[in-house]
């Protein structure tokens, strides 16, 4: 007999087969299932998981979240705020003006912008912490794969997904996990929509500036949902059109639900946060500096002409449509670095400029509606440095990675200009 | 020289907790999902004046070639054979975690299986026969909760009688008569090439190759015996 008679269609299917078969036979003798009872695991599942109720469960919880670490952290953020104002004015009395606006401007002006939202970082982290222990988490990505898998995508992208909204970078490393090449690609691609940890502090800054406390978390969450919605629309083109094919079928396992415990809840929080931290004390303290010369030199020059606003004054013609000017353009650009750097562009430019606080002079130029339209694009546009640098090494290709940075700004442009469109018509 | 033993099971059966356990300063993030490791992680204890270096591969259902995971775990094991597989199964949900198990049992490698949840297993009502489980499958089970710290100490006794008794497990998966069959007349086939007998485990290889495993059709390709498997196959 040929192989393909024996085995038939499928032989992994045949051979997998006789496996459990053999499995059924070692349990027979080994194991005694007891009566099952009707645990509260199940009920849970009943409603979290059910066919109609399972999204808008998801999307409360969610918004919960965000309510929370915003609400929460506002009187820390405060606190935060007024140290650095202080330490701004003690850099005053340095008698070196130079040296003084480096560390008034620069340092404090410019680090103390992204160091301020450190506390809702932290919250935003602890309530997916709980959601995580809780065993919620996974059943987020349950509902929301069902969804994806109807579309034609593949179940499995959604837990690489949820890992992106800490950072892209481990999340597009994680989608090694799935099967398929073709599914593999689009779930790289589509991962940078997940709102990371470094864009919350942009709509924390945003949000916090043009809405009151009470509606920011509701902005913020607004921010991921679209992302994610974006992340499903963009997967589903590349399917129907430049990855064509069916996606492999999935099989999820939902853990147990666990009361979380406080430690452990605290712990996954500081291993998240303390990422940030690190990077703050590295990375964007180096960038600080970079940024306090690019907009003090030439020496003497008014902000618009130093490096920073010639870089900011080549973008902004592109972006004139959208309302941004310079200092926006010049932000997004250095935002490439990481996208907490947006922040301290804006807060080094302004600094310069004589203005105290980010937001107030936001708010100056800027109506709510722009407001929105900014953080619509930076959700959307290329994401950072390192994550462009994980996608180029792990598809492995120059060609899809260009295809990615390319879509995205195209897309964020797109995104915001409808957003101004459609929001100016609504009468916003 | 310390030994190695790499850990292998489903995801979010506690792979992380137990390597976490028995490496001490370890800090794994332990997450309450599936798929969060991805890369093999590598730490060392010592039990017993004995040094051991522990290898935490990725979670995995299977070891085929479709995922890059899956593919991690499996090429690990066949090309670095470390001295003992220490496969977590999860005790509530046995079925189908065993059926890693009887793949791992196909790669020649030395088994000790750690039965880990053995208090869900409890609250959801099964009764399991450690013992006889261990008979049936040939190779020792040492039930343990991980997320307690229960039977840890006897689990790293399991695992340094294992490094010192050395050799595979020599349980045999046999898929019936037919299969059975085309499986050894493959076996044939491959030991003609002895240098690719001598790589892989033969039994394992032609299994994969009746499964049209992709990673080992490459395997196979430039070998002498190449265009005979491909006819055997058809």
């Amino acid at each position: 007999m040929s192989a393909q008679e024996v085995l038939g269609e499928d032989p992994e299917i045949a051979l997998a087969d006789k496996r459990y078969e053999i499995i059924g036979e070692i349990l027979e003798t080994s194991l005694v299932r007891g009566r099952r009872k009707w645990s509260s695991s199940d009920m849970l599942d009943k409603v979290f998981l059910h066919k109609w109720l399972g999204i808008p469960v998801f999307l409360s919880f969610m918004w919960m979240l965000f309510q929370f670490s915003i609400e929460t952290s506002g009187v820390y953020m405060t606190i935060i705020e007024e140290f650095f104002g202080w330490l701004g004015g003690l850099s005053g009395g340095i008698p070196n003006e130079l040296v003084a606006s480096l560390i008034g401007d620069g340092l404090f002006g410019g680090l103390g912008a992204v160091l301020v939202f450190v506390p809702p970082i932290f919250f935003t982290f602890l309530g997916l912490s709980i959601l995580e222990d809780s065993g919620y988490l996974a059943r987020a990505a349950f509902v929301v794969d069902r969804i994806m898998y109807k579309l034609g995508l593949n179940g499995r992208s959604f837990i690489p997904m949820l890992l992106g909204f800490g950072c892209n970078v481990p999340a597009i490393m994680a989608c090694r996990s799935i099967e398929g090449e073709k599914d593999r690609l689009i779930t790289i691609l589509v991962n940078p929509l997940m709102s990371c940890g470094a864009r919350l502090p942009v709509y924390v800054l945003i949000a916090g500036a043009f809405f009151s406390a009470r509606q920011a978390g509701s902005i913020i969450w607004s921010m991921y949902i679209l992302g994610i919605v974006l992340a499903i629309i963009v997967a589903f083109t590349l399917r129907r059109t430049l990855l064509k094919g069916e996606p492999a079928p999935f099989i999820m396992e939902l853990p147990t639900y666990k009361a979380p415990t406080f430690h452990g809840s605290i712990i996954h929080m500081w291993e998240r946060g303390v990422v940030f931290l690190k990077k703050a004390g590295t990375y964007l303290l180096g960038a600080a500096i970079l940024l306090w010369f690019m907009i003090t030199f030439p020496l003497g020059a008014p902000p618009e002409r130093t490096y920073v606003g010639m870089i900011g004054h080549i973008v902004e013609p592109v972006l004139r449509p959208l309302g941004f000017d310079w200092r926006i353009g010049a932000a997004l650009v250095f935002g490439l670095l990481a996208k907490e750097v947006f922040i301290e562009a804006l807060g080094v430019i302004y600094a310069v400029e004589g203005e105290a606080a980010i937001a107030t002079a936001l708010t100056s130029s800027f109506t709510a509606l722009q407001g929105v339209a900014i953080m619509v694009f930076v959700l959307i546009y290329i994401p950072c440095v390192a994550a462009v640098a994980t996608v180029k090494a792990e598809t492995g290709s120059w060609k899809w990675t260009i295809f990615g940075v390319v879509y995205q700004t195209v897309l964020a442009y797109v995104v915001s200009l409808l957003v101004l469109v459609i929001g100016g018509a609504l009468g916003f | 020289m310390p030994y190695t033993v790499a850990l292998i099971g489903n995801p979010n059966v506690g792979k992380s907790v137990v390597f976490n356990n028995l490496v001490p300063g370890a800090r794994q993030h332990v997450g309450n999902w599936p798929g969060k490791t991805v890369d093999k992680k590598t730490g060392r204890f010592s039990h017993r004046g004995t040094e051991i270096d522990v290898v935490d591969l990725p979670g995995t259902y299977s070891l085929t070639a479709r995922a890059v995971d899956e593919l991690i775990a499996r090429n690990f094991i066949v090309e670095e054979k470390p001295d003992v597989v220490v496969n977590i199964v999860d005790a509530s949900n046995l079925e189908r975690n065993l059926y890693l198990t009887l793949l791992l049992f196909e790669l020649n490698t030395n088994v000790v299986v750690a039965l880990n949840m053995m208090d869900i297993a409890e609250e959801k009502g099964y009764e399991i026969d450690v013992e006889n489980l261990s008979e049936r499958i040939g190779v020792p089970v040492v039930p343990i909760v991980a997320t307690k710290k229960q039977g840890m100490d006897r689990l790293k006794d399991a695992i340094l009688e294992a490094v010192k008794r050395k050799g595979v497990t020599e349980t045999k998966i046999t898929y019936g008569e037919k299969i059975e069959k085309l499986v050894d007349s493959i076996i044939t086939i491959i030991h003609k090439d002895t240098g690719l007998a001598e790589k892989y485990p033969a039994r394992w290889m032609a299994i994969k190759l009746l499964e049209k495993d992709e990673d080992i059709l490459e395997k196979i390709k430039g070998s002498t015996v190449e265009d005979e498997i491909l006819e055997a196959l058809a």
